[in-house]
């Protein structure tokens, strides 16, 4: 809980100031793919290596997480549908077969057809979601911040048990 | 770049990779031997198990598979092992075994430990096809034992006739008897039929009125057509009653020849009694197919059920198999795969070859090897083989081969056993109490093949025992039956026995026969049989005794009655053919009178006309 909370607030301050757009931008899209694509996958591991390794906002990871999962729910048949479509395609009926009997790539398990359909769907979704993200950032801190660091939410969680403990460990930690 | 990220991810690596070098043997090892009890039903034992992921290695030091019908002793026992296995297999919860070394393999080991193992809840295997082989053993073991264990022990004990016809309650007297009484009743019945009938005395009325007829008397042409007439209304009368005659004649011999009456059924009441006694006596119908299945059948099923147990283990795993392993349940938003080709169509379990040595629980080395032992055949499209043998110094040779296919419609399995050479000195080559002898010296060879397909078995065992000498010792024989036995293998150096077992024609089919069996049967005949025929007679004649003359006397007392009562009806209808000829002949001479008259008055009449 301690380590959500971290984030969640760690995530405010980075998108009052803190935090680079692209950083933001950079989590944002990381934490779709994870969310959107089903969690036991390979290819969750090299995102989640990259979260690690890369300076993107874990915050913003796992907001999109949150958030794409739960969409990914509902989405799933669609997504069904749309991986069944792409793998009986006949023009990539080479591409699939050779990637099948390859071990390697056979592990990523994109003969499935919802691994297949969301990782595709949540590639395509980047493209743009990247630079939306940026543009929804910037505009966040000039006209929104303010008025969300004031709405009774954020101030019942600053004012809460669990913020105060975060706030003296943070400076126990000299943060 | 994350520097601490990194630095992150590396202490993480490193910690999986310690714990798992740490623990993760162990941890299989316990798995191992859990999934392995479970299949066995009885301890599975694992000492020193290490896997070696780098080298796609597992090893371990010692494996005890537990004998689950001894728990105090192991089917097998086997010293180091290694194995090599594929690794993307293990990717799709596969396990690819591409070759195992197995060495020091030893049979029915002892245990220091009881081997007992309770199989938690839930995990009981239903072992359908392994049923049906205990089946087979079960019926093999019961034929056997019905159809000369018994008889023939039976055979030593003293024939009391006298005790025995005290306690047989003999059917055929009582039965003789109520036929008696029910022919008697109905032989009175007819008496009183024919004495009562009222037909002689309308013959006879009849008759009196055809004599008091006077044709030659008749003047007047009217009376003769009135006597004519007269007599055309008897006839009538005396047809009727020829009628009513012959419907009692046939009436009584419908009776006659009813089987309520038959005496024909009086041999089989005897039949049955005699049967009875012989039932009660057990007399043993001595044949050289007892006398083999008493002395040999027990060894024979032993050894019988110790080869139908690999197919029962063959069956057992080949039954799971049957049950489609991976038949795919797709769940909600679980999505579909896609196959684009067969690469990974592998079994859960595939040992494509193992490199055995050992020894047998009679110090044969033994090597060999098995090969594609599997849990879908119809995946790896290979039957299992096995081929392991041995020799040993003193000229001992043990060979095992066979194959279980299970990949068309029926599973067919085939084993080919040898086992020559082996010291007979000090053992008794059959455990029946008819030959308790050991012998001092002798060698035995063992060959036996077995062949199923789905649930038709056929199978022959030869066992062939060369070089005899019997240690018949200073003890005498116990009764007459085991002397004879002695005296057959006295002169015989050499026993071969040969044990068909198969259902291929329908039923079960058990057939023992040795080289021996004519010796006995030649001396059984001599001897034993001479007995046992005559407590036959015995019985025979007690029964006959028993029945008396009955039959006899009901045989010719239903002759006297029937012949009685035919002649009666035989009186009875000549009466009454008799009467109607008597009829027929007045009714004739009295047309011939009538005629006359005619003449005599138309002649009369062309006189006084003047023609």
């Amino acid at each position: 809980m301690l380590l959500i909370l971290k984030y969640i607030a760690k995530l405010l301050k980075a998108l009052a100031s803190e935090a680079s757009p692209n950083q933001l931008a950079g989590g944002f899209i990381l934490g779709m793919i994870i969310g959107m694509t089903p969690v036991m996958s390979i290819h969750n591991l090299v995102i989640l290596v990259l979260v690690i390794i890369l300076k993107v906002n874990i915050g913003m990871v796992i907001l999109a997480f949150l958030v794409f999962s739960g969409i990914a729910y509902l989405a799933d048949p669609l997504f069904h549908s749309f991986g069944g479509w792409l793998l009986e395609m006949e023009s990539m009926q080479t591409i699939w077969t050779n990637m099948y009997n390859n071990e390697f790539w056979a592990t990523t398990k994109f003969y499935n057809t919802v691994v297949l359909g969301s990782l595709i769907t949540a590639v395509i979704l980047c493209l743009p979601g990247f630079p939306l993200t940026r543009v929804g950032v910037i505009q966040y801190r000039k006209h929104i911040h303010e008025r969300v660091m004031k709405t009774k939410l954020v101030k019942a969680l600053k004012g809460s048990k669990l913020y105060s403990i975060y706030q003296t460990v943070n400076k126990v930690r000299g943060k | 770049m994350r520097v601490k990220g990194i630095v992150f991810l590396l202490i993480v690596a490193v910690l999986v990779f310690l714990i798992s070098w740490i623990s993760v043997d162990s941890m299989i090892e316990e798995e191992i031997e859990y999934q392995a009890s479970i299949a066995n039903g009885a301890l599975v034992e694992i000492d020193g198990l290490d896997i070696d992921i780098i080298d796609l290695k597992v090893r371990w030091d010692k494996l005890q598979v537990t004998n689950p019908e001894n728990t105090m002793s192991n089917t097998f026992e086997t010293g180091e092992m290694e194995l090599d296995f594929l690794f993307w297999p293990t990717w799709w919860e596969r396990v690819i075994v591409e070759d195992v070394v197995l060495k020091g393999l030893k049979m029915d080991t002892e245990r220091e430990t009881d081997g007992y193992f309770e199989i938690p809840e839930g995990e009981e295997d239903p072992d359908a096809e392994a049923g049906f082989v205990a089946e087979v053993i079960g019926d093999v073991t019961s034929e056997i034992s019905q159809n000369a264990k018994m008889q023939f022990t039976d055979i030593k004990t003293d024939l009391n006739v006298d005790s025995l016809m005290a306690e047989l309650d003999l059917r055929a007297p009582e039965k003789i008897d109520s036929l008696k009484n029910g022919i008697e009743q109905n032989y009175q019945k007819w008496d009183s039929t024919f004495a009562n009938t009222g037909i002689d005395k309308e013959i006879a009325s009849i008759e009196k009125a055809i004599n008091a007829i006077d044709v030659k008397s008749m003047k007047d042409p009217k009376k003769a057509i009135a006597a004519i007439k007269d007599v055309q209304k008897m006839a009538k009368q005396v047809d009727s009653l020829k009628a009513n005659a012959e419907g009692i004649k046939k009436g009584f011999q419908e009776d006659l020849s009813s089987a309520k009456f038959s005496t024909g059924n009086i041999d089989k009441w005897i039949e049955e009694d005699y049967r009875q006694a012989m039932d009660m006596a057990k007399l043993p119908t001595i044949d050289a197919g007892n006398i083999a299945q008493s002395i040999f059948g027990k060894n024979l099923v032993a050894d019988y059920a110790g080869y139908m147990e690999y197919v029962a283990i063959a069956r057992k795993y080949g039954s799971q198999r049957t049950n489609g392993e991976d038949e795919e349940k797709i769940e909600r938003y679980e999505g579909k795969d896609y196959k684009f080709s067969d690469k990974y169509d592998w079994p859960k379990l595939w040992i494509q070859n193992i490199n055995l040595s050992g020894e047998t629980k009679t110090a044969i080395k033994i090597a060999g090897q098995i090969t594609n032992i599997s849990s879908d055949q119809k995946k790896t499209k290979e039957p299992i083989k096995f081929n392991i043998g041995g020799k040993d110094d003193g000229n001992r040779e043990m060979k095992l081969t066979g194959e279980f296919n299970y990949l068309g419609e029926e599973p067919t399995e085939a084993i080919n056993f040898s086992y020559n050479g082996f010291s007979l000195a000090g053992t008794k080559i059959s455990p029946s109490e008819l030959l308790p002898y050991p012998l001092n010296e002798g060698a035995g060879e063992v060959s036996a093949s077995v062949s199923i397909v789905d649930k038709r078995f056929d199978s022959e065992i030869d066992y062939s025992m060369k070089g005899l000498s019997f240690n018949f010792g200073e003890n005498l024989p116990q009764g007459q039956v085991q002397q004879l036995i002695r005296d057959a293998v006295s002169d015989a150096s050499q026993i071969d026995v040969s044990a068909l077992i198969d259902n291929v024609n329908g039923p079960l089919d058990v057939k023992i026969r040795s080289n021996l069996d004519d010796l006995f049967v030649n001396a059984l005949k001599g001897t034993v049989s001479k007995e046992v025929d005559q407590a036959r007679q015995k019985i025979e004649s007690e029964v006959q005794n028993r029945i008396g003359n009955r039959k006899e006397e009901l045989l010719v007392f239903k002759k006297e009655k029937e012949a009685e009562i035919r002649k009666k009806s035989e009186q009875l209808e000549n009466r009454v053919n008799d009467v109607a000829k008597k009829a027929e002949s007045k009714k004739k001479e009295l047309e011939k009178k009538k005629k006359e008259l005619e003449d005599a008055l138309k002649n009369k009449l062309k006189d006084k006309i003047g023609f």
